[in-house]
């Protein structure tokens, strides 16, 4: 072949190859799905709503700070009930654990407004949608509504006082749509006009069934609302709302004892579930951090004053002496099996018997104290078959459920905290704590919520250091 | 037909006939300009391809026609030409060529040193053989000026993370490109033997990385294996190593027992004392009943082992020595190493085989490698040439973790878990607890059912030894690449050449956690396999044209790349085992199972032209154009350019007459060059990620915010500097001023949380680095016994953020700020410890009502409000370089090669977690802590102990140190036998050697390994081993 020829041939090959159309658009992601496909179909939107979900229960950030649950967990060991032994949790147990370098701070304010932004998402998407049914759109905005609600609800615990104290203090910054750009505080008043108008949409939108209890439906939009006029002390809302909110979740005392661990348990309203391939470990509170026995953190006791409340017969006794210290004040006295830790163990979100608390504290505070006493004595004996009427009225009447509140609810939501919280009043280290007094809290004592977390300082030019001044 | 067959055979034999007919032997010896022999020099029967090298002490024998010319050539050397003479050995002394004429492999090609216009510093085969290293980037470190080469961590095969010219990258890659015998390497560098190494060149500047344009910008690192010479002898060389190892640097120390113990009182009783404002008597009491329950161990055996005034009254049952459980005190090293080059007259081959093995500071810490390298050329007529490089490597790296907060991270077990805490289980009275078999058990620490002895507060369920000896962590990757290449020469001055190489590295990933202690015990175990390929398919087609019209010479390329890059991931996860069953088949619940792929294009057309007149003024001129996959259709494309020029001025008459001066040249260059790496596969699209499910229900979740018009990252380099040889050649040297500035980072702005999104990645503001480099080198000393040769280089860098879009960003410990480092520490800054209560105390400054800086300072005990400064220390060092020493006399030889960094700081947070002062119980701590505040006025930097929540340690300039180090990396004592020896035993060569590799290290810093990240931060890492070996080396 003459050697000039041979050139030509090359140099048109050269430049043929370079010419390969579609080279450069060729790959397309593989782990990923765009927009359209998720908001174009009742599928894609119920595919973005469980994520969401998922990540509700997900490891956020580290064992002590994973999801939902360790918001919850952390209330719980900041009361008087539950004992923690020296383990995660450590400084949520000494009430110390609240400047805005901590972890704790800076998960309580990042977690909810994580999914906040996922939830703004949904939202816009779905109502930009061309595909899906009006009916689809506010099925699905029902369930949105009432996340988000309860997530700014969440944040408004979290880092402010409580909402009767001064609905002009600075609150939590408030997003209706997802942003780049940071926001400035809101007041304490607007985050919960904000929560309300939320749970109002929810509970008129959100669809009636669902595929499991970790999705929302009417039942769970209305117990978010419930808890949240339980708060404002809008009592006769309360009652409403809990009302509602509990049909179809009847009481089943046989349930209690059998470790908290499956949803499908007639009493759970919401719940996050677990699954051997879908699961958080370690990281699961209660369960992993209060099962003395199985092969989690254990650690954590139950306050002996706290156990002498229960009767033998009523089944949420669960105590029991682990390490047959018997009369001893030691701290690790009084051990639970109320919540058993396994990789794929449910954990409840909320339950109807709180539910039918809050309404029987409405209607005690309403001054329909006989109904009250009459449906508090209904789940007293519906726990304990030898459970007698109390008498009480008044002052001793609203004790007596708050009591109850507690016994009812211990290790799941932080419900001494919460109530602590709301009726503004303290919480006082008593029994065999091994952190005792150190750890009160005082009435409005600004341990109660936590300082904004410096990250959002450093990169919201909204907010500045000024806002922790005085926090 | 049979006419044929016999003229075929005739053509064949006629080489043969003509050598038995008239052929002579021509002997000899060849010199260097000292005297002393050229081993390895060619001698070539000119016009043939007959030829033969010279021996260890450059002796040579070559049968040639009568009445031929020969060749006498060394690299470096100009080559020589003597008539045969068969009646007298001819003995010949080479002059080294101008050293400039010396060949260098740059960007698609290979240019003498003297037209190279750029920033080229190359790393010989014999600075390379110097220290043989695991990983052949470290063979960079110390010997360049310019780059700053970091082994985190003392894992065996791990690469070391390289930085040239500073810093200019924030997220996306600020790593060097690696290019291996001309095509991109996506492998794992510790699948390429050292000793198959031929040089290593490292591009610093615009000019020299431009051809590399789009993923240029951070230098280039080009690799070239080992090639055979044509018309040589074949050759085989055997070398054989075994070392021993032990830590390089001393770890921090750590308390005793005993000591641990009466702090851990005394922490609690302060506790008691100061914070719950117990009585003095009463807090002692409260500490001395609460020990026990709070450490929740007893190795003293009785109920209070400390009393009431904090003295222990008794001795430990168990005192664990974690460091000597853990690491390994006597590691071995082994390599092994076989290769046989040679050539005929059109075929030249390298073919090289190594083995490696060699034991880290953990105990059950590995690497074991086989490398096989098999490189050909051909000249497959007179203007056809092609050629294959082939390459298999498989390597296995045990590795258990050793940094990171993981559980099982042997390093933060040692500085986390005291004495205090036992190797085996233990039962409430302290005896040890055997299983069925009789054997001692470890100790897991979550034994919920012994309140004593059996849950350990901190780290519970997981044990540091158990963690390595029962868990497995094994890393296996094999590598193959073929790279073969088709020259055609078109016309005298035009060629054609066409490059096509392919690359898999699979990397296997398998980790097994103990189906009955740790971690997974509960589930029975779990065994995650990763098996991941990684393939690169690139094509280059080059045409060149080069000619020379009297004194001027024009050199043209047009460059078309195609580059592909495809990783196919797939995961399996499993639980439930049988006691030795670690494969997933045994599992019972399948946990998770994953896998994807992604792929990345690139489409490139370069071009590249050069002039030079009479080998004076050089000047050359490239541009590229790259396409990306990366980035979306309307943002790809990216044009990168460099221009530069070189001016010899000792080849000018005014300067002939300054008799000191040998070589003098001055160069500059300019362009601009992009990033795309280490960016994901799309990071420009908003995408809803899956496997987000809900029990049956398919789940996504929305990626962080994305900026569509993301784009490539751009940096303009320049560089002047000047080459020189003065001094007849005693002294030679380069001193280069660089400056680059990255614009349009690709950079993950933080956004407020409460927007959701921590981060978004988007091009955000410059940086700009820039320095100025020596390098010297002088033959001190050369006699007939001696010769001494030193070398050192160092270099100056700074690194400033020119450009931010908003005024300031934190980042960890970091500002970013205009004017500032990337690297200066932003922290707050310790005041001391107030004498009168024990308290840590911080800064901060004093403020108007307004808010306004007044300029004045207080201290504050309360840690939030402490006011964080910059401190004026860096993490990048102000100097790094090296210094090398080659000394030889009579037949022993030495080599050493020292590096030093000096005026970098690091954060120690190590340290600080080990300065906690008993704030949590389980906990480790130093001796330093012996000086804590105990009485108020007491004067001290150590707080008083306090069992409770407290910020005493937390991040601030009490825990940064400057971390200055001198480290010896390589020593290499050898005695090279003589001639006598070899004869008896009909070998070429034999070398004997001792090797050190990081004997000694001065450190301003101690109990760290002075190599930390790049951020200067430490993270439980483990140390780098000392290694002193004992080889041999044959040819044959």
């Amino acid at each position: 072949m003459n050697k000039r020829h041979l050139a030509f041939l090359v140099i048109s090959l050269v430049f043929l190859t370079g010419c390969e159309k579609g080279y450069l658009d060729d790959p397309k992601p593989t782990e990923s799905v765009n927009a359209s496909v998720v908001f174009e179909s009742q599928d894609g939107v119920e595919a973005f709503m469980s994520g969401i979900l998922r990540e509700t229960r997900g490891q956020f950030t580290r064992t002590d700070s994973g999801g939902l649950y360790s918001m919850y967990f952390a209330r719980v060991v900041k009361g008087n009930d539950l004992v923690l032994g020296y383990q995660w949790y450590l400084f949520d147990y000494e009430n110390d654990n609240r400047e805005p370098t901590y972890t704790r701070t800076t998960f309580s304010w990042e977690f909810p407004y994580y999914l906040i932004n996922q939830i703004n998402q949904l939202i816009k998407g779905v109502k930009n949608s061309n595909s899906l049914s009006d009916l689809e759109k506010d099925e699905f905005l029902g369930q949105a509504y009432a996340m988000r609600g309860f997530y700014y609800f969440q944040l408004a615990m979290e880092f402010q006082h409580t909402y009767s104290y001064d609905l002009s203090l600075p609150a939590p910054p408030i997003y209706n749509e997802p942003a780049i750009e940071g926001k400035a505080m809101s007041t304490l008043g607007e985050l919960y006009d904000f929560i309300l108008a939320d749970l109002n949409a929810a509970v008129e939108t959100a669809p009636a069934s669902r595929i499991n209890k970790s999705y929302i439906n009417q039942n769970v939009a209305y117990a978010i609302l419930a808890r949240v006029h339980q708060v404002m002390g809008n009592w006769q809302e309360a009652a409403n709302a809990a009302s509602i909110a509990r049909q179809g979740y009847p009481l089943n005392p046989v349930q209690y004892g059998l470790g908290f661990d499956d949803m499908n348990a007639s009493e759970w309203i919401w719940a996050m579930p677990q699954r051997d391939d879908q699961t958080n470990y370690f990281y699961i509170a209660p369960h992993a951090f209060t099962d003395n026995i199985n092969d989690g953190y254990g650690l954590a006791f139950w306050n002996k004053e706290f156990v002498s409340l229960f009767t033998p017969t009523d089944v949420r006794n669960t105590f029991i002496d682990l390490y047959n210290v018997g009369d001893s004040d030691l701290y690790y006295a009084r051990a639970s099996s109320k919540f058993t830790f396994d990789f794929s163990s449910d954990i409840p979100i909320i339950r109807s018997p709180e539910m039918l608390l809050i309404e029987i504290e409405a209607n005690a505070r309403l001054g329909k104290e006989s109904e009250a006493a009459n449906m508090l004595l209904a789940l007293q004996q519906n726990r304990d078959p030898d459970a007698v009427a109390s008498g009480n009225t008044g002052d001793a009447l609203i004790e007596e459920i708050l009591v109850e509140r507690r016994k009812e609810l211990y290790g799941e939501m932080g419900v001494e905290w919460f109530d602590a919280k709301r009726l503004r009043r303290g919480i006082t280290r008593t029994g065999n704590h091994r952190v005792g007094s150190a750890a009160n809290l005082l009435p409005d004592d600004k341990k109660f919520f936590l300082k904004i977390p410096q990250k959002e300082i450093d990169a919201n030019d909204l907010i500045d250091d000024s806002v922790n001044t005085d926090r | 037909m049979r006419h044929y067959l016999v003229c075929q055979f005739l053509a064949l034999c006629t080489p043969f006939i003509l050598t038995a007919q008239q052929n002579v032997t021509v002997n000899g010896v060849i010199y260097d300009e000292f005297g002393m022999p050229l081993p390895g020099a060619t001698v070539i029967e000119v016009g043939t391809v007959n030829g033969v090298s010279t021996d260890f002490d450059g002796n040579y024998s070559i049968e040639v026609l009568v009445g031929a010319t020969l060749e006498y050539s060394y690299v470096g050397y100009q080559a020589q030409t003597k008539l045969a003479d068969s009646a007298n050995p001819i003995n010949i002394s080479l002059i080294p060529a101008n050293e400039l004429e010396e060949v260098v492999v740059v960007a698609f090609g290979t240019q003498s040193k003297q037209s190279i216009v750029g920033s080229v510093a190359v790393i010989s085969e014999s600075d390379i053989q110097a220290q043989p290293a695991t990983t052949i980037t470290q063979a960079i470190q110390g010997s360049v000026p310019g780059i700053n080469v970091v082994n985190t961590g003392g894992i065996p095969g791990t690469n070391p993370t390289i930085r040239i010219r500073g810093v200019g990258s924030i997220n996306a890659s600020a790593a060097p490109l690696i290019i291996v015998d001309g095509a991109p390497f996506n492998g794992n560098l510790n699948s390429i033997a050292q000793e198959q190494v031929a040089s290593i060149s490292v591009l610093k500047d615009a000019s020299s990385t431009s051809l590399y344009g789009s993923r240029g910008a951070n230098g280039v690192i080009i690799v070239t294996t080992k090639s055979g010479t044509k018309a040589t002898p074949t050759r085989i060389s055997f070398s054989t190593v075994y070392g021993n190892s032990n830590m390089a640097t001393p770890m921090h120390d750590l308390l005793e027992i005993d000591d641990y113990t009466r702090f851990f009182w005394e922490a609690y009783r302060n506790n008691e004392l100061y914070v719950n404002q117990l009585s003095a008597v009463q807090a002692g009491v409260a500490a001395s009943s609460n020990l026990v329950s709070a450490l929740a161990y007893n190795p003293y055996g009785i109920d209070q082992p400390v009393d009431n005034q904090g003295n222990l009254s008794s001795a430990a049952i168990w005192n664990t020595d974690w460091k000597d459980a853990i690491l390994n005190n006597n590691a071995y090293k082994v390599q092994n190493g076989i290769s046989i080059s040679g050539g005929s007259e059109k075929t030249n081959f390298y073919l090289g085989s190594n083995y490696i093995k060699e034991e880290g500071q953990v105990k059950t810490t590995y690497f074991e490698r086989f490398a096989t390298r098999l490189n050909i050329d051909t000249q497959v007529n007179d203007y056809i040439k092609s050629g294959l490089n082939l390459s298999y490597t498989t390597s296995k790296q045990n590795a258990p973790n050793q940094s990171g907060t993981s559980y099982s991270n042997s390093i933060q077990w040692i500085y986390t878990i005291p004495s205090y805490y036992p190797l085996y289980r233990r039962n409430v009275d302290g005896l040890i607890v055997n299983d069925p078999n009789g054997n001692p058990e470890f100790d897991y620490g979550n034994n919920n059912s012994q309140i004593v002895n059996g849950v350990r507060p901190a780290l519970s369920n997981e044990n540091g030894l158990g963690a390595i000896m029962n868990n497995e962590i094994l890393k296996t990757r094999t590598y193959t690449s073929m790279n073969g290449y088709l020259k055609i020469d078109l016309l005298p001055e035009l060629n054609f050449k066409s490059n096509v190489f392919y690359e898999r590295a699979t990397l296997d990933d398998f980790r097994y956690t103990h189906h009955k202690f740790g971690a997974a015990s509960s589930v029975g175990g779990r065994v995650s396999q990763d098996r991941d390929y990684f393939t690169t398919l690139n094509a280059i087609q080059t045409l060149n044209y080069s000619n020379t019209l009297g004194a001027h010479t024009i050199n043209a390329d047009a460059i078309f790349e195609s580059y592909r890059f495809e990783q196919n991931l797939l995961a399996a996860q499993g639980t439930g085992y049988l006691p030795n069953v670690r494969v997933l088949n045994g599992s019972t619940v399948p946990e998770s199972v994953g896998g994807a792929v992604n792929e990345e294009r690139i489409l490139s057309a370069i071009t590249r032209l050069s002039y030079n007149y009479d080998n004076t003024y050089f000047a050359e001129v490239s541009f590229r154009r790259d396409g990306s996959t990366k980035f979306s259709k309307d943002t790809r494309w990216g044009n990168f350019y460099s221009f530069g020029g070189s001016w010899i001025l000792s080849n000018e008459s005014f300067i002939d007459e300054i008799a000191w001066i040998d070589y003098l040249k001055f160069k500059f260059s300019y362009g601009e060059l992009g990033n795309n790496r280490n960016i994901g596969f799309f990071p420009y699209l908003q995408v809803f990620d899956t496997g987000y499910n809900q029990l049956d229900n398919t789940g996504v979740i929305s990626s962080e915010f994305v900026d569509p018009n993301l784009t490539w990252e751009k940096t303009a380099l320049q560089n002047f500097g000047t080459e020189f040889t003065l001094f007849e050649g005693k002294l030679q040297g380069g001193i280069e001023y660089y400056s680059k500035e990255s614009i349009d980072l690709i950079y993950d702005k933080p956004l407020a949380l409460s927007t959701g999104n921590e981060s978004i990645k988007t091009n955000v503001g410059a940086i700009k680095n820039y320095g100025i480099e020596f390098s010297f080198n002088s033959i001190v000393l050369k006699n007939d016994d001696l010769t001494v040769d030193l070398g050192i280089n160092f270099s100056f860098d700074r690194n400033e953020i020119t450009d931010l879009t908003q005024d300031e960003f934190i980042n960890g410990t970091k500002k970013w700020k205009v004017g500032k480092s990337l690297y200066e520490f932003f922290i707050r800054e310790s005041a001391g410890v107030d004498p009168t209560d024990g308290y840590q105390m911080w800064y901060k400054d004093v403020l108007t009502e307004d808010g306004e800086e007044t300029g004045e300072r207080t201290t504050t005990k309360d840690y939030s409000e402490a006011t964080r400064y910059y401190l004026d220390k860096s993490s990048l060092p102000k100097m790094i370089g090296g210094f090398n020493a080659n000394v030889s006399y009579k037949n022993f030889d030495l080599s050493a090669l020292i590096n030093f960094s000096f005026g970098s700081y690091v954060y120690d947070g190590v340290y600080a977690s080990l300065m906690n002062g008993f704030e949590s119980p389980g906990r480790n701590g130093h001796p330093d802590l012996k000086k804590r505040w105990q009485n108020p006025g007491d004067q001290t930097d150590v707080p008083l102990f306090l069992n409770g929540q407290n910020d005493f340690n937390a991040t601030s300039s009490r825990f940064l140190f400057k971390n200055n180090y001198i480290r010896v990396r390589g020593l290499n004592l050898g005695y090279t036998f003589d001639e006598i020896w070899m004869e008896k035993y009909q070998i070429q060569g034999l070398r004997v050697f001792l090797q050190g590799d990081n004997l000694f290290t001065y450190q301003s810093h101690k109990g760290i390994d002075p190599e930390q990240a790049i951020s200067g931060m430490t993270n439980y890492r483990s140390h780098q081993m000392k290694t002193i070996s004992l080889g041999i080396n044959v040819q044959l």
